[in-house]
Formats: structure tokens, sequence, C-alpha cells
């Protein structure tokens, strides 16, 4: 079997192999028969692979029972076929069975979808909306579901029903019937007018979420990584700072236009590049010392031992001899000098180093009031993320390189959606919602809503501003603080050459 | 090409075919019947793997805590302890959709059934190309083979979703599936796209210019229009796909920016690619994308259109009206892609101008569901397990198409976007609609592909499982996109505000492991009869197309000798003025007879005033029945 798991960099040849051995013979146990197990068991000194509870031996022998069962009850259906072609009388009426069947299926499938309507209506979106378009949506998708309900109880009703009523008889023939205008008009104008009525109905809801923004709206720009998010408030100024993705550093993960910071990029790059030079001009040297350590590797027969070091090792001569690592180098240069002339274009431009970001409060939660209107700037760092708040009815993509936004007005308060629902600890969250990488299904970040101007700003006053001495914001590269990154238990492995 | 002409000399070139040997007859095959079988087996074993990656990714929606020793078992390192890897989950999921969309729904059910039906019920020896036609057989199978590669290679299978949207396909360093796995992806799609492009020029010019004698346009079967526009749609977007993919692969490896800007990448610093936009890939990618959804279901439509006319006795209620739907869901297929944008930050208008053409489908949608049950009513319908999938489609057709009105509408799709939503409606709509069509006709077919019936009782039973696991996997997820509930989340325990949906996905996996456990009934079936079923003889099911003229031996041309003529419609079941209740497209009656008498007096026409008069009279048949002349 696959010993992809084995992880024993510093265990002997022999360990190895045993463990290979013992890992073989597990899984001949799991793929044979519990006596073999245990026949091993008393060969070897019992490891943790032989304990009888690590495996899950009813599932086991369920799944092997019921592939008995299908077999029996296969080869039981073809001795059946057989009586019936010996006798000539058929055992049982198949076509009715399966006319019966189907009315069964049908009502059980419609006790079900009551039961589903009934069970989870509280989730149904009804009255639940907190934001101010969201009655709009919920009246619009009210009119659709009864619609389409209606529909789907109808037709599939017809044609268990028909399935049933015209079950073959010998006795009959089928009604030669093979077009009719009329109807044929009817059911193409009827959807017709239902879906332009729906259709004019979406559109003015359309334009109205998307396009009517109040001009008192309050900016809050919405910044998404992976994986987590965070969001920018204006200072006193009420003023959002420019910002620009060349400008991203450790101690600016928005990339704002701010001298201090920038300027701080600024030398850690020109750092960088001295030390990229530094490895482009040593290459020679770094290649014969790589070369050196593989053929002691090799010539020794360490490379066998420890096969995880040796493959490192392997990979940066191969690399080394190849020219990779020297374009890789190239590369990385390339990329840290156009980062820096653009940095020092940037830099010229004093308009979008206008000063308006050094008050800019950059925080992991998002606090909002009540009956306020905001518009939510998205922008995203790396890959494509999308902004989703079901309990506002709110969705939007955030994609590097193209600003989106979203406007809404929150108009129930966390406390208020709490008491709705009837969950004390009911909490609204931004959830990331377009597939972003291995920890997609943990990136969000907790909205607030509170009843009043004041709690928002005893709130703010605690946040602190960009360029405020005591407080730094966290790298970008480290995990989140705050509710974003509670549990942040995967990282894709990423993996600098 | 005169027919006349043609019959001979395929009558002349099948005689030197009779002694083949072992490689020619089951391997590089020519003949359209060997193809379609090898499409079928294909796809059957990629939706195995398939179905296997679904119920191994749902295994961990439904019990995220615990471990499951058997993983470790198979997938090693990427099950430690028996725990799935988030990455590795996101690598299934991709593949998943990627074997099941393309893989199986695409090459398994339009190669199989297109190879093996378009000759057979038009009345041609073989294909236009056979030898094309192998061709697009072989680029298929190494492209399932280069993906099923994928999944095993160090870095893991391509894991950005079916959709693989770049920034996150297009950076190695976003997520380990970046790097080799998704090389290796878009190998396997542009071998893909190759495939169904040499297959798809092979269907057009086969129901074009190799129809038999009589068999005019309006006397094909459905499922023979179905095929001709899915192989149209087919023809038109798999080539923009291959121009995605191709700019992707130059954002990959040779440094452009198509679709990159502003990039920040943890670990490597800003990029240097400005002037791209992610969202350009994702017009490129719909464009072909939606095509492909009915790419997927029209074969299974015409299919179904086949199998509930023969077995309800009856003729299809509204043949004109049938083909039209398909023309017309055919050519607004082409300007809706924009629907599964609504939310990336497009122009708004653009929203709304794609939301009215995607409701408009909805239109021929809903008169091919409306005929079909039409087509029920006053029938004699016999329950054979091909009747039974084709009844169980239109169910999952009608339950899958009403929630395509939500989501078509731009509103309502800002809530439902990319939630547990959109999963229900497109695996009812086109997953198992499109599936249960593909076991529809392999149930219908079978007699003619290997001279055997399968067995009912087990179809049955295959059937009543499989109906009924499918509704209860995909039914809840309804309620669960309402919710809120995000799609491709590796687990929902770290938010609390999901836990309510702990129970549904168990429901849901419980019903998809049996699901699963019903398709071993089929696949039992299926491979025993092949060699133990009864024996079909030519015509088992008494229907009237033209496929079940053949003798019983399947011989490389189809016919022995002259193809024979067609008189009528395709459904001429329980005809009034007939004594049995099917009149099948090839027996003649008085009238018929006198007609061809009158015929042969008449001197033959030239190549070329044949290809005129024919294409002309195709044009006003079809004018003639769009206005309701004829």
């Amino acid at each position: 079997m696959l010993n992809l798991c084995l992880k024993t960099p510093f265990s002997t040849k022999l360990e190895m192999k045993m463990d290979t051995l013992r890992k073989s013979l597990a899984s001949m146990a799991l793929f044979f028969t519990p006596i073999l197990a245990m026949a091993a068991d008393e060969v070897i000194a019992p490891p943790k692979e032989f304990s009888l509870a690590n495996y899950d031996w009813i599932s086991i022998l369920s799944v092997l029972l019921a592939l008995l069962i299908i077999l029996v009850v296969a080869r039981a259906f073809d001795i059946g076929a057989l009586t019936e072609k010996i006798t000539g009388k058929s055992v049982v009426k198949w076509n009715d069975v399966n006319a019966w069947v189907g009315v069964i299926v049908l009502v059980a499938g419609l006790i079900g979808v009551w039961y589903e309507l009934k069970y989870h209506s509280i989730y149904l979106m009804l009255g639940n909306s907190a934001s101010a378009h969201g009655s709009t949506y919920d009246s619009m998708f009210y009119w659709t579901f009864g619609f389409t309900f209606f529909v789907f109880i109808v037709t599939e009703v017809l044609l268990f029903y028909f399935m049933f009523r015209y079950r073959y008889s010998a006795d009959r023939k089928a009604h030669y019937y093979f077009h009719n205008n009329k109807l044929e008009v009817i059911w193409t104008i009827v959807p017709t007018i239902v879906l332009t009525f729906l259709v004019l109905r979406g559109f003015t809801t359309w334009s109205k979420i998307t396009t009517e923004i109040p001009k008192e709206s309050q900016e809050v720009e919405v910044f998404a990584y992976q994986f987590g998010w965070k969001a920018r408030y204006a200072g006193d100024d009420n003023n959002l700072g420019n910002s620009n993705f060349t400008l991203i550093s450790g101690t600016n993960p928005l990339g704002v236009a701010e001298d201090n910071a920038v300027d701080e990029l600024v030398k850690e790059l020109e750092a960088e590049v001295v030390k990229i030079k530094g490895l482009q001009a040593s290459i020679n040297d770094s290649v014969a010392v790589w070369k050196k350590n593989h053929d002691y590797m090799v010539s020794t027969g360490l490379s066998r031992t420890y096969p995880e070091e040796y493959k490192t090792v392997k990979t940066k001569y191969t690399d080394g001899i190849s020219g990779a690592y020297e374009r890789t180098l190239e590369k990385d240069l390339k990329r840290k000098m156009t980062n820096l002339s653009r940095i020092v274009e940037y830099k010229k431009d004093r308009t979008f180093f206008d000063g308006s970001a050094k008050d800019d409060k950059i925080t992991t939660e998002i606090v909002l009031v009540k009956n306020k209107p905001y518009v939510f700037k998205f922008r995203a760092r790396d890959v494509i993320h999308s902004a989703y708040m079901p309990d506002f009815r709110v969705q939007m993509n955030c994609v590097p390189g193209m600003p989106t936004q979203f406007a809404f007005t929150p108009t129930m308060t966390t406390e208020e959606t709490r008491k709705a629902r009837n969950n004390a600890e009911y909490d609204y969250y931004l959830y990331c919602n377009k597939i972003c990488g291995g920890a997609h299904y943990n990136m969000k970040i907790k909205v607030t809503v509170v009843d009043s101007e004041a709690e928002y700003n005893t709130w703010m006053a605690s946040q602190a501003p960009f360029v405020a001495p005591v407080a730094v914001p966290a790298p970008a590269g480290a995990a989140p603080s705050g509710d974003s990154a509670t549990v942040a238990p995967v990282t894709p492995t990423v993996a600098m050459k | 090409m005169s027919t006349a002409a043609m019959h001979a000399e395929h009558h002349h070139h099948e005689e030197h075919h009779h002694h083949e040997s072992f490689i020619s007859k089951y391997v590089f095959s020519m003949d359209h019947k060997m193809i379609s079988k090898q499409f079928l087996i294909t796809g059957m074993i990629m939706g195995m793997v398939g179905m296997i990656m679904s119920l191994l990714f749902r295994l961990q929606l439904a019990w995220p805590d615990e471990q499951f020793s058997i993983l470790e078992t198979l997938l090693g390192k990427w099950a430690v302890d028996g725990k799935l890897d988030p990455n590795f989950y996101m690598g299934l999921v991709t593949i998943h959709g990627t074997i099941m969309v393309f893989y199986v729904l695409t090459a398994g059910l339009s190669g199989t059934f297109s190879n093996l039906l378009i000759p057979l019920q038009v009345g041609a020896r073989d294909m236009a190309s056979p030898f094309m036609n192998m061709l697009s057989y072989w680029f298929f199978l190494a492209s399932s083979v280069v993906l099923l590669i994928s999944v095993g290679v160090e870095t893991g299978p391509a894991s950005g979703g079916w959709t693989v949207y770049p920034p996150l396909s297009a950076l190695e360093k976003a997520m380990p599936g970046s790097g080799l796995g998704m090389t290796l992806w878009l190998v396997a799609i542009a071998l893909f796209i190759v495939s169904s492009l040499l297959g798809g020029i092979n269907y057009i010019s086969t129901v074009l210019n190799m129809r038999t004698k009589g068999m005019s346009m309006n006397r094909m079967p459905l499922t023979i229009w179905a095929f001709f526009f899915t192989a149209i749609l087919g023809l038109l977007s798999f080539p923009v796909l291959l121009g995605a993919a191709l700019f992707l692969i130059f954002d990959r490896s040779f440094g452009t920016s198509f679709y990159l800007s502003d990039i920040y990448l943890e670990g490597v610093g800003a990029l240097e690619n400005i002037g791209g936009s992610p969202v350009l890939y994702q017009h490129l990618f719909w464009f072909l994308g939606h095509p492909e959804v009915y790419i997927i279901l029209m074969p299974a439509l015409g299919i179904t259109s086949e199998v509930i006319s023969c077995n309800a006795r009856k003729p299809i209620f509204g043949y004109t009206a049938m083909v039209i739907s398909l023309m017309g869901i055919s050519f607004l297929s082409f300007i809706v892609w924009g629907h599964h944008m609504f939310i990336t930050g497009m122009n708004p208008f653009l929203g709304s101008v794609f939301m009215i053409l995607t409701l408009i489908i909805a239109v021929p949608s809903a008169v091919k569901a409306f005929n079909y049950i039409t087509t029920l009513w006053r029938g004699n319908l016999r329950f054979t397990p091909a009747m039974l999938f084709s009844i169980g489609l239109v169910s999952f057709f009608i339950s899958g198409g009403l929630t395509g009105i939500y989501l078509g509408n731009a509103a309502l799709d800002i809530q439902l976007h990319d939630s547990y939503f959109v999963v229900a409606h497109f695996h009812l709509v086109m997953g198992s609609a499109a599936i249960f069509g593909m076991f529809a006709g392999i149930y219908h077919w079978f007699p003619k592909m290997y001279g055997r019936m399968m067995n009912n009782t087990l179809g049955y039973v295959h059937f009543w499982m499989t109906f009924i696991t499918a509704y209860l996997v995909f039914f809840p997820m309804h309620f669960m996109g309402l919710a809120g509930v995000p799609r491709r989340y590796y687990q929902f325990t770290l938010v609390k505000e999901f836990d309510v949906w702990m129970d549904v996905n168990k429901l849901i996996t419980v019903s998809a492991i049996a699901a699963g456990v019903a398709q071993l009934f089929f696949l039992w079936n299926f491979f025993y009869s092949i060699f133990r079923g009864k024996k079909a003889g030519t015509n088992p099911w008494q229907a009237t197309t033209l496929e079940w003229s053949t003798p019983e031996e399947r011989i490389h041309g189809n016919w022995p000798g002259e193809i024979p003529t067609v008189y009528r419609g395709p459904h001429e079941y329980s005809r009034p003025d007939r004594e049995e209740d099917f009149f099948p497209q090839y027996i003649p009656d008085e009238s018929d007879l006198a007609q061809t008498e009158t015929q042969k007096t008449k001197t033959a026409p030239s190549e070329s005033e044949v290809e005129e008069t024919e294409s002309a009279s195709v044009f006003f048949a079809a004018i003639k029945r769009v206005f309701g002349l004829s």
C-alpha cells in the first residue's frame, strides 16, 4: 500500500523497513480478514496500527455485507425472471408496482417539502433581513417563490399522476395525439407573461439596490487577503486616504499612502535588492557548495538514510546546475526593482500622499450604526474574494485591480437579531464566498450593528489611528488578530524559493 | 455527393471489413458503435472516480471532527490521522466538478450516444470521418489519463474550483494546487477540447450530409436534433475556452498580464503585473461555461424525448415545438453567460441585460417540460427502466429548472450567488437530470450496443434508489443556500451560526452513500448483462426509429444490404389506422410504395442539383413547420 504518510527522517534504515512492513501488513489486514491481522500481531510487537479499535470494523463489515446483499438481490431477480420464463406467468406485475411506487414517492416527497418549509422556515428569510434594501429583496423573493412553488407542485403532481393513471394496459391503445397549436401557444404565452412580470420587478429591484447610493453614506473600506479581512474607517478628517498595492508592507497591510510607512518599505526593498545582488555575485560558489553536499550524500549513502534532507539538497543542486536558481534571483530582483521604481513615482505625486491616511483606522471588526447608510468599498490583495453578508442581503466580489462597492443601510442591531432569532450568541459575519485557497472556510470578519452613534464612537475611540506610535497594526503576513483569526489552523505551504 | 452513390460506395467499402484484427476491432476501432462503447466505458470509469471523490468530501462535511482511518490508508499524506486536508478537499471538489461536467456528462453522454445513434438513426454506414472519430476518442482518453495523473502529483491537483478563476489558478504560490496540478489540468482540458471539436465536426457533417433516402430534417428523431444542436454549441464555444486556457497558460508561464493586476502575494511581495483583469477570464470561461450546461443537458433531453415517446406508445407531443425550443435554447445559451457574474463587480446595467436574456430561456424550457407531461397524458405507459429514468429526468428538470428563475434574477442572485442554493440548482437541473438521461439511454439502447437485454427488475431497484437519494441529497441544499451557507467550505464547525445545518449535512452524506451503493446494482447489471443477458432480438421495445431495423449481428456498416428508406416521422405510435401500436419509419405502406415507383421513373438529378434542392427543401420545410403550414 501507499506509505505517503511516513514521516521518519531520523529513523534508521531498519526501522523504516519495519515500519513499511507493519503498514503494509496493516493494510492487508484491512483488506482481508481480522484473522490475518491477529496472526501478524503475534509476529511483531503490536504497534498502534494493529489495535483493532483503530479500524471501524463495523463499517467495513457492513459495507461487505451490503455488497453481498446486492449480489444476492441481483441473483434473486435473475431467478425470478427465469421462473417467469419457465412458468410463462408474471410473478409480479412490475408495471403496476412502479406506478404505485411513483405515487408513494410523490406523497412522501411533498410531505418532505412541507416538513422542510415548516422546520426550516425561520431561516427562509422571513422578516430576518437586517438591511433597508433587504425588505425589497425579500418581497421579490416571495413573489418568485410563490410562482415557482405553484408551478412545482402542479407539474410534479401531474407528472406522477399521469404516470399512475395511464400505466400500461393491454386493452387500451394510447391516444394518437401529437399536436395542438392552441395548447402550445397557451403554455408559451403564460410563462412569458409571468416571467415578464418577474423580470420587470427584478430589474427595478436590482437597479435600486445597485445604483441608489445616498449622498450622506459613510465609506468603509473592506480589504480582503488570504485569509482574512480588514476594515478601514476614515479618521477625524472624514476622508479615506489613498492606497495602492505597491505600497503594501508588513507594517502597512493595506498599502495606504503614508510617508513614513512607505519610506520604511523603500528601505526594506533596497536592502533586499542588495541582498539579491550579493547572492547573484556568489552564484558559482553556492552551486559548488551544493554540488559538494549533494555528491557527499550520494557517495556516503546518506541520501538513502535521510531521504527528506536529500530531497532538499538535490533540489538546490539541480536548480543551481540548470540555471533555475539564477533565473529565480533575476526575477526576484526585477520584481523588487519594478516595485521600487513604482513607489518612487508615487512618492513624487504629492496629491496622492495628501496626508489623509494618517488618521485612518484599520480594524479587525466592522461596527456599524443602525439606520445609517454605508458604502462598502472592496479591495482584494491577492486573489478574488467575495464579501458575503447574508443577514444584510449583501454580496460583492473583491477583485485585485478592480475596486468594487456595495451600498446598504443596516436596520437591525445585533441585539435585535439575537432576540428575533432567539439565539443569544448570534453574530453577524462577513464571510468569504469565493474560493480563495485552503483556509477559505475560515475567512470571516465580525460585523456588529449598534444602536446609537455614541456606542459607535466609544468603539471608534478604542481603535488606533494608522500612524499612532503606540499601536502598529499587525503585520499582514502574521495571523491576523481579532475575530477573523480565532482559529486559523491552516495556511497553505507558501514556500519562497 | 448523391445519397445513392454514397450508399453504393459504402456498401462496397464495407465488404472489405469483415475480417478485422483484435486491435482494429476493439482498440483502434473506426466503427462508430465500438467508439461509442469506448466512450461509455471510459465515461463510466470517470463517473465512478468522480462519485467516490464526492463521497470523500461529503464524509468531511458530515463528520468534520471524526477520524476515518480508511482515508489515511487511501490518501496518505492528504488525510493525516484520517482527517481530510483542506487543500486536498478543494482539490477533490475541483476534480469532481471537472470530471462530472466534462468527462462524464459531456464526453460520456454526448460522446456515447451521438456516436451510437447519429449514424444508426439517420441511416448512415458510419460517421462522416471514422478516422477523426477514432482520434476524438483517443484524445479524450489521453485527457482523462492526464487529469487522473494530476490527482496524484505531490502538490495536489488543481484546486481552485472547476472554474479555475485566476488569480488563484494563475499564481503558483497562491495555493499548492495551482502548481503542477493546475498545469496538468490545463493540458487535460486542452486535449479534451480537441477531442470535443473532432467529435462535434463529425456529428454535424454526418447529420447534414449523410441522411438516408427520405430522412428529411423534419423526420429526424429528437435525439438527432439534440445531438446536432449540442455539436454546434460545442463547436462554437469550446474554442473560446481554449483561448481562455491559453491566456492562462501565458500568464502562468510567460509573464503576461491578461488576468493579473495589482497583486501583492504573501511571501513574494508586489507583483509586476498591471492592467489585466480577472473578470476577463470569467467572461471567456462562461462564454463556454453556459453553453456547456446545455451541451450537457440537451442530449439528455433528446434521449428522454425518444424514450418517453416509445414507452408511452404515443407520438411526442409537439415535435416542432420541441425542435424550436431546442433551437431557442441553443441560441439563447450564447448570450446569457453574464448571469454567472452578476456580483463580480460588472456594470450593474450589464447585469440587467443578462437577467432579461436569462429569464427568456425559461420559456422554451417550460414548453419542453409541458410537452413531456402532455406526451404522458392518455398514453399507455410501459415502465421500462429507461422510461422511469426519463420520467425522473423530467422531474429533476422541473425542480432544478424552477430555481433557475431565482438565480437568473440579478437581484435575488445577490444573496444566493455561490451559496448551497446554486449547488442544489445545478446538481438537479444539469447533474441529476443529465445523468438520468444517460441512464435512460443506456437502458434503452443497451440491446443495440450488446445485443442483449439488461435485467429490468434490477433496473427498477437502481432507479428508485437513485431517484429518492438524489432528491434527498440535493433538495435540502436549497434551504441551506437560502440561509446563506456558502459553498466550497471545508467545514462549518468554525461558524456557530451554521451549526443548525449539521443534521442536514449528515442526512445528505448518508443519502449520497446510499446513492453510491445504488450504482453498484447498475454496474453489476451492466457487466453481467453484456455476457449473460437475455438475447434482445432486433426490436425489443417495438420502437419506430431506424436503428431498430439493423440486424441482430452488429456489423461494421450497420446494414448488410441497402440502407432502408424512411417514409415518415419518427414517432408513429398507436396510429388509429394501424393494427399494431407502432409503425416504424422504415416500413412502407401502400401509398409510399406507389410514390417510390413514380420517383424511380424520373431521371436522376446531377450531384449539385441534389444538394441545392435538398438544402432548399430543408429550409422551406423548417419555415413551413415554424408557421404551421405543412
